[in-house]
Formats: structure tokens, sequence, C-alpha cells
């Protein structure tokens, strides 16, 4: 508005300081303690610095987190994406019965807490030989990821306008032809970013990943709540710092490439 | 009552400049409408007087007051909007009110303000509007009670956005009708934004037309109507003829023809004429004083239920036609009296 | 539709169906099951197991939750508000890093930044505002969890609320300030009570998450009571093997959880 022309520039300005406090507050502390060798109580900043810690994380246990933690992202994406896709263009498209019931049990690992099933479901695995493995790993972050896919697909298939698919059929091409050579590239955009959130998903899962694969298999964020609770201020820290890499980077690529609503779609769930 | 006064008023959207240095009086007590295409900046120039956008340069004054830096609220302008913005959750006593309780105005005065000018917009039964909601309503009734909460506080101003294109037809006539007796008996200042040249001719006492961010021609819409005073006036006002002439001194070329011609056009003239002037003749017809007769071939006709319109095809050109009663096809004459052509600078 | 086409959506429709209510719906169900087991039995002990151990657990849990949901909203509200009547993307760009940040790391950056030797404690000893003999604990108790939680959800409830606010048209806006309406009242009289829907299901999706939130009690909780109920459930299976208590309490958990799934239901079939 025209009369506080002077003031919104200083108002504004204050206002990102104070936002960018709140934000990077709490994360500053993780940088200086991953870099802190020696930091002694109460001192500000850490007598020595240095790449000790970050030296240290790059082997044994930490790298074999890291890979495991990757390996399991990437085959839990894949698989999800796969069998998600049709799923979800046949609830966006097709009038079969009980839509409403299916996409409400794709809701449930969502509005119920998930610990106490998992406790359960933990059980289960044991019981089929797969507790404590990769593959028991992959299946519960499945469950988890197959949320996030069914709904924001489905959602993607649905801003696809129907009448760009009648007119390929309407040409005489079959309902399969008309997915791949219509639905599916105009869907890609959104199909990316889906993908992208289920593989931050799965790298970031904690609680199905601590139930069902510890001790055996380890992933990062399980590997940080062990060094964290254990006191390794450093090792913890470098590992937060590396967690939190994919999820910025993706912030970013979505804030660049992508439309908002797939954000507010990964919101909504 | 007051005259508001838009001085070399210029307004760009980043590299698009959508005002450039407008300058307008809108009479006090007058009924106003600014005219355009879309895009033309009449939505701009009237967010500018509300003060929702702040102008790049230029002032704009309402009476001796220079408004130029003050928020809307401080300017005393009330807005009427193109899709009502009558606010869903609220009462149709609520909307009216809110205004008034904003300013603090004790609760049984507002209830007597918001009464009285709800049945000054002849919203119809009153007894229920205090538990209604907007969208219980007509598009049109909805449209009266936008009205009635932009009167209830007595602006200085009333600005209308297209107030009536989400209407359909009927009950927008009626509401035209409606909305001009309603700004006579207030005897307010009103800027009503419109697209729709019917619409500006038949509410305004003044009629403003714009066209890429300038003011193109001021004047009362007979004015307007009759002596359009370029080629983009004419053509938006509905003029449906175009064609391409030479004007020189004292004479005009056009269609093959050499008319006599006492403007102050010289060179080649863009001739405009509207279809309900042109009359068709039988060919070969005979060539009539002060007018333009020629001969083509008539191609097509459209009957378009109050009249026939006919396409005529002259040496280089095509020309429409009204006429009451069908004409057969082929070849034809056409008169234009002289009167009612217009050669425009091309 | 045709058989083949019918059998085609089932064949497509299975397979993610399948893991959903083997490793989901399944063990919820044998949650409830189990919970009435003692010893092979059926039985109601653990529950009175749960009632006599966690009844403050229980309360503690939803007090957490609650405070923590009412300060989001009272936050992201104005905030975004604010952020909507004058659009500031930088700010708005910082508030959506936490949405991409994983529990256990804000878990862990609050343990630094708050334990009574953390950050926070020693820039305030700099400024003579705490002792350094004494310092105050913010982390290990409920205000921990509560900072934790908050600044975790803020930026969830940040994209949502700004979502609802900028679905309002602006015209309504234009409408409420050509009247002189302020920006607090533009919040409170337009932009809030239009956005109620959109307001109800966000903060129904947040008070269960806030509730169920496991990984950062885990790393700021004390170890000591009171704790949030899903600790008290992972205690139960790791350290006792208790499966009936331990699955009383999520049963408890799903109760509470479906109270406000309830809500979450009623407001969207009202809406639609």
């Amino acid at each position: 508005m025209p009369a506080s022309g002077m003031m919104r520039p200083t108002l504004r300005m204050a206002g990102f300081v104070v936002a960018a406090l709140i934000i990077f507050g709490p994360l500053s502390s993780l940088v200086i303690w991953s870099f802190a060798e020696k930091w002694y109580w109460p001192h500000l900043f850490p007598q020595q610095l240095g790449f000790l810690y970050w030296a240290k994380v790059f082997q044994g246990d930490m790298l074999r987190a890291l890979q495991d933690g990757l390996v399991i992202a990437v085959v839990v994406t894949a698989l999800t994406l796969v069998i998600t896709v049709p799923l979800a263009y046949v609830l966006a498209r097709m009038p079969i019965p009980l839509k409403p019931v299916i996409l409400m049990v794709f809701l449930l690992p969502q509005a119920f807490p998930q610990l106490p099933v998992f406790v359960n479901s933990m059980t289960l695995l044991y019981r089929v030989n797969l507790g404590g493995k990769l593959g028991g790993v992959i299946l519960i972050h499945m469950v988890g990821a197959l949320v996030f896919a069914v709904w924001t697909m489905t959602a993607v298939f649905k801003s696809v306008p129907e009448t760009l698919e009648e007119a390929a059929i309407n040409l005489g091409a079959s309902r399969l032809k008309t997915f791949w050579s219509v639905s599916l590239p105009l869907a890609t955009p959104g199909i990316v970013a889906s993908t992208l959130l289920v593989f931050l998903y799965s790298l970031d899962e904690f609680t199905g990943t601590l139930l069902v694969g510890s001790p055996f298999v380890l992933t990062l964020p399980v590997y940080m709540y062990r060094t964290s609770v254990g006191y390794e201020l450093q090792v913890a820290s470098v590992s937060a710092l590396l967690l939190m890499v994919p999820g910025i980077v993706l912030l970013v690529m979505l804030e660049r490439y992508m439309k908002s609503e797939y954000l507010s779609m990964f919101g909504r769930i | 009552m007051v005259e508001v006064r838009v001085e070399e008023v210029s307004k760009a959207y980043g590299k698009v400049a959508a005002l450039k240095g407008v300058s307008q009086r809108f009479a006090s007590g007058a009924m106003t409408a600014i005219l355009g295409p879309s895009g033309c900046g009449k939505t701009t120039l009237l967010r500018c007087i509300a003060g929702f956008l702040a102008v790049d340069l230029g002032r704009i004054r309402f009476g001796v007051d220079d408004v130029t830096e003050l928020p809307p609220q401080q300017r005393g302008t009330a807005m009427v909007f193109q899709n009502y913005a009558l606010w869903p959750h609220m009462t149709i006593f609520e909307n009216v009110a809110y205004g008034l309780r904003l300013q603090k105005v004790a609760s049984d005065e507002i209830h007597r303000c918001v009464l009285r000018v709800l049945e000054l917009v002849e919203i119809g039964s009153l007894s229920d509007v205090e538990t209604r909601r907007p969208g219980a309503l007509s598009g049109g009734q909805q449209q009266r009670v936008a009205l009635a909460r932009a009167l209830v506080v007595q602006p200085k101003v009333l600005l209308m956005d297209e107030p009536l294109s989400n209407l359909d037809a009927k009950v927008r006539q009626r509401l035209r009708a409606e909305l001009r007796r309603l700004q006579k008996q207030v005897g307010i200042t009103a800027i009503y934004v419109t697209h729709d040249q019917e619409e500006a001719l038949a509410l305004a006492d003044t009629v403003v037309l714009m066209n890429q961010g300038q003011i193109v021609q001021t004047g009362t819409p007979q004015d307007i109507y009759l002596k359009p005073s370029t080629a983009f006036a004419a053509e938006f006002l509905g003029v449906s003829n175009q064609i391409d002439g030479e004007a020189e001194a004292g004479r005009l070329r056009i269609a093959g023809q050499r008319v006599p011609y006492a403007g102050s056009e010289r060179g080649p003239v863009t001739v405009i004429f509207r279809a309900s002037d042109v009359q068709i003749e039988a060919a070969p017809g005979t060539e009539r004083a002060e007018t333009i007769s020629v001969c083509g071939e008539l191609e097509e006709s459209l009957f378009l239920g109050a009249h026939y319109r006919h396409y005529v095809r002259l040496p280089g050109a095509v020309v429409m036609a009204d006429s009451a009663d069908p004409k057969p096809m082929g070849a034809v004459r056409i008169h234009v009296p002289l009167e009612k052509v217009h050669p425009y600078h091309a | 539709m045709k058989l083949s086409v019918r059998l085609a959506c089932l064949i497509v429709a299975l397979p993610p169906l399948a893991i959903v209510l083997w490793l989901f719906f399944l063990p919820f169900l044998s949650s409830a099951h189990l919970s009435l087991l003692r010893e092979g039995q059926w039985s109601l002990r653990n529950y009175w197991l749960v009632w006599r151990l966690y009844r403050y657990d229980i309360l503690y849990s939803l007090w957490i939750a609650l405070f923590s949901l009412a300060v989001v909203l009272g936050i992201a509200i104005f905030l975004c508000g604010y952020l909507r009547i004058h659009a500031n993307r930088p700010v708005e760009f910082l508030f959506k890093i936490p949405l991409f940040i994983p529990f256990v790391v804000v878990g862990h950056a609050m343990r630094v930044l708050l334990a009574p030797r953390g950050t926070l404690n020693a820039v305030l000893s700099q400024i003579g505002l705490v002792s350094m003999s004494d310092p105050p604990s913010i982390a290990f108790g409920w205000i921990g969890i509560a900072v934790s939680l908050i600044w975790k959800n803020l930026a969830l409830a940040v994209l949502l609320v700004l979502g609802a606010y900028r679905s309002v048209d602006e015209t309504f806006l234009e409408a409420a300030r050509n009247f002189g309406a302020s920006a607090f009242r533009q919040i409170k009289d337009i932009l809030l009570p239009m956005s109620r829907a959109s307001l109800a299901v966000a903060s129904a999706f947040m008070f269960t998450s806030m509730l169920a939130s496991f990984s950062v009690p885990l790393m700021i909780g004390s170890g000591e009571p009171p704790q949030m109920v899903m600790i008290d459930v992972f205690y139960r299976i790791n350290y006792q093997q208790d499966y009936g208590t331990a699955n009383a309490l999520g049963v408890v958990s799903y109760l509470l959880a479906m109270a406000v799934a309830g809500y979450y239901l009623r407001t969207i079939t009202k809406r639609t």
C-alpha cells in the first residue's frame, strides 16, 4: 500500500531474519557440532574445529548404513512406482466398485499410529522369515510409501483432462494405447514428483526400520538415533546433516521445476 | 458528491504498460462508464481510483483532495465486484452491516441503516435477511446485496467492475435500468467499467472509451455512437463495415468509385459504415446522388431473427448489409448514403 | 465394463492392496485381538494394566499433542494471513524447509540445542541470561518434545493453511479492505471463517501425527515417566516382551485417533 512505502522493506527484512532464526537456529548447532573436535561447556564455540569426525564417519558402520539405506530406498521407489501407476490410473478413471473403500485403505497407515501396528507387522514378517532382512524392511517401507504414492498419483491422473483421452479413444485407440500415448506422458511431471517424495520417505523412514530391521539392517536414521542417544554427538550431527541433504535438494527441485500443487498433495496425506 | 480527477496516471505491470498517462474528469453525481476491450486498462484504472493499486506516475483527486497516497479505506470509495464478492460465511445482514461495524456504529443504528438500504435496492422480503446466506440467492439478488453493502457506508464514489457480466441477459437488462434509477436517486458519483458497448450506452451519462492503456474518446452515449472519432472507436461500437479508400482534395475513391468528400483526411483511409445503413437493390439498379453506389455479387444471406444479414462481394472487399426481407442471390447494387460514411486515416 | 477390463483392474489393484492389508490392516486387527489375551486366555488384565500404569502417560501425550497443535495453529493462522495479504516468498520458502527434514534429525537437532549444556544455554549464558552452574533443561521434558513437534509441524501447517487461504478469492479481501478492515480483521473475519473446513482437516491430521510421534520423544524424552504413549509401547516390547499390554496401549491410541478421524470424516462429508 502506498502509505507505508518506507516501512515495508524494513519490516520484510525483519520478518525474514526472524524466520531464518526460527528455521536455521536449531539446525545451526548441528553444523557446529559436526566440525567440533573439542568443545567444552560453556564456551560459545568449539575449542578445536576440524574434519576429524567427517572423515571418521565415512568408514565402518555409517558407510554401511548409508549404502543399505540407498539400496532400500531405490528398491522401494521402483516397486512402488511399478505397482502404483496402474492402480492410480484405474482409481482416477475406471468406474470400479468400492472405490472409496480402496482409497480409505490407503489412508489407514497415515490415520492411525504406526508404531503399535508395526509391532505386530514385525511378528508377521519374522514368521515368514523376513524379519531383520532387507526384504522385510523394504516391505514395511512400502506400506507407508504406498499412501503417498496412491493418493498423489491418483490426483495427478485426475488432473489430466479426460477429453484428451476421449479424443484418442474416439480415433480408435484402445484403452491401453491411450494410457501409454496420452495419459502417461501428460502425467509424467506429477509422477516424477510423487516418485521423489516416495524416495525421500523411504530414505527418512525410522519407526518401521527400527522395529523390523534392527539390529541386522541399519539405515542412516537408525544409525543416527543410536549415535545420538549414545552421546556420540559429533558422529550423530554429521549423519544428521547427511540425512538433510536429499530433502533440501528435493525441496529446491520442487520449488523450481514443479507445480506447488504436488507439494500440497504431499501435505494433505 | 465529489468530482474524481485522474491526472496523467501511468501504471505498468513489469514491462507491460497498463495505463499510459491517462487524464480524465469523472463528473460529480454522474454515472460514467469506462468502456473498452479486455486488456485495455479499464479495470486497472478503476483499481487505481479505488486504491487497490498504487499508480507509478500521476495524481488522483477526489474534489480538492489528493488521494493518490491514501490507502483504499481512507478514500471513501465503495466497490461492487463482478463476482459479487459477498462473504459466503456471513448472513445477508452481516454482509451489508460489515462496513458499519468496522466504523463502530451503534448496533440499532446499523440495523436501521442496513434495512433501509436493503429496501432501497429492492431485495424483496426483508424478514429472513438475518438468517439467510448469500449462497441461497440468485445472481441478480446477490448483486443487489453487494450494491447495498457498498451504498450503506455512504461512499463518496461508487466503483463498479463489470457488475452485471456474470448475470444472464434478462436479469442483466432489468438490473441495468435499476442501477441507473438508483444512482440518480442517491445522486452519487459512479464509475462503471464494462466491455459491453450496449450496457455502457444504456447506463451512462458519459462514456469513456479506452484502448491499449489510453483514452480514445469521451462523450455522451449519443456522441460516441454516432460520431466515433477513430477507426477503433467505430469498430468497437459495432460498426460492421471497413473498406480501404483513398482521400484527396474534394474527392474520395472507394470501391472503384469517386464520390464528393469535404473532410480533411488525405491519402489512404479506412472507410467505415454500419451494415444497417447499406441498401441493396437488384442489379443493374441506378446510381443515386450523395451516395456510394457500387455493383457486386450477393454471395450469402443469414437470417438473424430481427433481420437478414447479406454478404456482398465488391471489387476488393466484402460488405455486410442488413435488411428486413430476404434478397435473391446474384448480381446486386448497394447504396450507402455519404452522410453515414466515415473515412479515417488508415 | 467388459469382463477382461474388470479382471485387469482387479489384477492391478491386488499387489498394493495386499501389502497394505497384510502389513497394516491385519496387524491392526491383531492388535485388538492380542490386547485381549493374557497368557493365552481371554482377559481384560492388559487394559487394567494400561489403566494402572499408563493413564497419566495417556493424558501427558494428549496434553503435548493438544498444546503443540494449539501453538502451531495459533502461529500458522496469523503467519499465513500475513503471507497471504503481503506475499513474502523468501519467508514462505523458509517455512517449507522443516517439511523435508526427517523427524529423527529434528529430534537430534533439538537435543543438541536444548539440552542443559546445549547451544541455546551456551548462547544465553554469554549474555548472562542463564547461570552456567545450574543450566535449565528444556530438552528431556515435555517442552522439548513440544518445541520439536511444533517446529516440524509448523511447516505442514503453513503449507495447508496458506493453500486454503490462497483459494479465497482476492475480491473477498478487497471488499473488506475497501471498508477499512485491517490485516488482523481480514484474517479474523474473512480468511479464517472461509477456510474453516480445510483447517479442521489439517488439525485432525496433525493431532494424530503428534499423538503418535515416536522418534522425537525417543530422542528428546527423559527416559523416565511421564512418557509419551508410543515410547511406552516400544519399551513394553523391547524390554519386557509384553505384547499384551503394548497392544492394549496401541488400541487406546487407535481409539483416540479414531475419534479424530471421525471428526475428519464428518467435516469432509459436510463439505461435499
